[in-house]
């Protein structure tokens, strides 16, 4: 019988998957992503925003990192009462994406506006915390959303 | 979770009613049916996303490409969208040149 405690250890144990890089594995991650936002307690917002974080940061390894040559893409996940935390590698050429962030072009009439390019804005503006580093050939962005609200100017006591 | 496109026309309205997810997978289905869509000539576009539970940028940049088919003068409404759907519509600007519309 599965005991509270055996779910709160199984919740809190890091789980991976590794797939190839290629349109048809995204949904996997997602399924994957969404599991861990389960085990977490994340509210259907906190979920959709992990999803989607991971959904564009793994959209642009396969599109853009890649460059359609092949690769395999790691994620790897923990979830624990606080929230959930997701690292997603690759080996494709270093990119990190807060420096390759493109804001959404505000000013620009729709008809001139360049299609595509805000993936990893919506992404970065998903998450809670997000970090990049270049290791051993290897893409590494951490993500986590935490499971209750941020709220990203709390109010002093 | 696949993604359903219907066209029709209602009057002088091009309708467009999506169900799934709107992905970088799924979006391919979505742009043909614009190309479609902006053939037709009407004075409203309208696309019916209540039944759209999930839409990454790739709807976005299907969205984009719709302005840009068809001409300066037509309207283009998303009818319906869930909140996270439309926050990401919002995110990225085309709010402003996109009516949105909860019913």
């Amino acid at each position: 019988m599965t005991t509270v405690t055996d779910m709160v250890e199984l919740a809190r144990k890091s789980c991976a998957l590794e797939v190839p890089a290629t349109v048809g594995a995204l949904g996997e991650i997602a399924s994957f992503v969404m599991r861990l936002a389960g085990a977490a307690g994340l509210d259907k917002g906190a979920a959709y925003r992990l999803r989607l974080a991971v959904d564009e940061l793994a959209t642009n390894v396969v599109m853009h990192g890649y460059r359609g040559g092949g690769g395999r893409i790691s994620v790897r996940g923990r979830s624990g009462p606080d929230g959930v935390q997701i690292v997603i590698e690759d080996t494709a050429p270093p990119f990190d994406p807060v420096e390759g962030r493109l804001p959404p072009a505000h000013g620009v009439p729709p008809q001139d506006r360049r299609i595509g390019g805000l993936g990893i804005h919506l992404a970065l503006t998903s998450v809670d915390e997000f970090g990049y580093a270049h290791r051993d050939g290897r893409n590494i962005s951490t993500l986590t959303v935490k499971a209750e609200g941020t709220h990203r100017c709390p109010p002093r006591p | 979770m696949p993604l359903s496109v219907s066209l029709s026309i209602e009057g002088d309205t091009t309708v467009i009613e999506l169900t799934g997810e709107l992905d970088a997978k799924t979006a391919p289905d979505f742009h043909r049916t614009i190309e479609k869509a902006a053939g037709h000539g009407t004075q409203t576009v309208e696309i019916r996303m209540a039944g759209v539970g999930y839409m990454a940028s790739a709807g976005l940049r299907s969205l984009v490409f719709a302005q840009q088919k068809v001409a300066n003068d037509v309207t283009i409404k998303v009818v319906g969208a869930i909140e996270p759907v439309s926050r990401t519509i919002r995110t990225a600007g085309l709010d402003r040149s996109i009516v949105l519309s909860d019913e």
